[in-house]
């Protein structure tokens, strides 16, 4: 892509809050989340013993749901580890995986 | 009305209808890898589903009976995935044959290696604790048995599994009687990764931090070989993909002699297993032939 698409593209993206990679890096974030997150976290799931918390706002509120900071590294544990009932996603998810799950967290309002 | 308005108010009431719960639907497309014609389920090998299910190999209802007829391990199909009740329920229709080539290489019908009425073998597994234990252990006590690995992200898969024991295990706390002839045993087919110490951490997050709860429900694994020799005699299947492990639901249930008593593998209930968990620990009731 060069010229005037590129400026274009860009301008798209800026438009929409991102840079060019930041979009890429939102969107699969996105896609990581629908395929690995939402069926427990956006579902209702009678079946589970513990119902997992919504991740709306997320990143906004003091704590997060185990009450330790809501902060990327506290997340980022939360996810490779693992914490209760959640699955660890070690070995399934790359660390560039993370970042862009983190990443896309972030706009969870 | 242009063809284009009546087309965005046809995606309008999708929308919202999708926002009711209504059934959702999804393309599939993948491979065969099993057939069960008493439970009408295709285990499928599938690329992602986007929106409901990443790329992994699963079984599936099937209602319909012509489909199921037609349908052969091997064959590459395409269908619909219905998902209902907020995903709880779903199975495939509109399934579609789109080549019989590998039907000469498909692997036979899963079977289970040990008869219902037949004595479990000794096989020696490492439960949370670190401890060797061996099925003969619980002699005595009638033994529900299933299998995970912690990390499955799955909620309909082993997350499912592991509530509907805690649930069990809850309830049978209840009444001493039962909770001292019955025995609730969860074995990881994921042993790099489900050591000891993971294991007790999941088992603690499913008895609510109460360690006392694992003198009736362990949380095992076994080396390679060992968990192959387990697999192979409750015709649990599993292997590694795409950085998970898919795998079969299996969960059996062995009597106080230690003999396979009933096995289920697709539709149960919590108060099904509990019922029948119960009921074994008073007297032997074989689900199937017994063996002379």
């Amino acid at each position: 892509m060069n010229g005037p698409w590129r400026s274009a593209a860009i301008a798209c993206c800026l438009v929409a809050g991102c840079g060019l990679d930041g979009c890429d890096s939102r969107q699969h974030g996105e896609e990581l989340f629908e395929l690995h997150c939402a069926d427990c976290h956006e579902m209702s799931n009678p079946d589970l013993k513990k119902q997992p918390p919504k991740l709306e706002g997320l990143f906004q509120a003091k704590g997060l749901p185990s009450g330790a900071p809501a902060t990327d590294e506290q997340v980022r544990k939360t996810i490779i580890e693992g914490l209760g009932t959640m699955p660890a996603f070690q070995g399934r998810l790359s660390q560039g995986d993370v970042d862009d799950l983190i990443r896309y967290l972030h706009t969870l309002k | 009305m242009t063809r284009w308005t009546i087309a965005g108010v046809m995606a309008l009431v999708s929308i919202l209808a999708g926002c009711q719960s209504q059934p959702k639907q999804y393309s599939l497309r993948g491979q065969v890898m099993a057939k069960d014609e008493a439970a009408s389920e295709l285990t499928v090998k599938h690329d992602d589903i986007p929106g409901f299910m990443a790329a992994m190999t699963m079984p599936y209802k099937v209602k319909d009976p012509q489909a199921m007829k037609d349908v052969q391990p091997g064959d590459a199909i395409t269908a619909e995935v219905i998902s209902a009740n907020s995903g709880r329920e779903y199975w495939l229709q509109s399934v579609r044959i789109t080549s019989q080539e590998g039907r000469k290489n498909a692997k036979p019908a899963i079977r289970h290696a040990l008869s219902i009425g037949d004595q479990t073998p000794e096989i020696p597994l490492t439960n949370q604790d670190g401890k060797q234990i061996r099925f003969s252990d619980f002699k005595g006590k009638s033994v529900l048995i299933t299998f995970i690995y912690t990390r499955c992200p799955m909620p309909a898969f082993c997350p499912r599994l592991s509530s509907q024991f805690a649930r069990i295990h809850e309830d049978l706390a209840k009444a001493a009687r039962d909770y001292d002839k019955t025995h609730l045993l969860t074995i990881s087919f994921d042993a790099k990764y489900d050591t000891p110490p993971v294991l007790r951490r999941y088992g603690l997050a499913y008895l609510d931090n109460h360690a006392e709860g694992f003198s009736h429900w362990d949380f095992a694994c076994a080396d390679p070989a060992d968990m192959q020799r387990i697999a192979d005699a409750f015709g649990l299947e599993y292997f590694e993909e795409d950085k998970q492990i898919s795998h079969t639901m299996n969960i059996v249930l062995l009597t106080p002699e230690g003999r396979v008593a009933r096995y289920w593998s697709n539709d149960w209930s919590t108060a099904e297993l509990e019922g029948a968990l119960r009921q074994q620990a008073e007297s032997p009731v074989y689900h199937g032939r017994p063996k002379g």
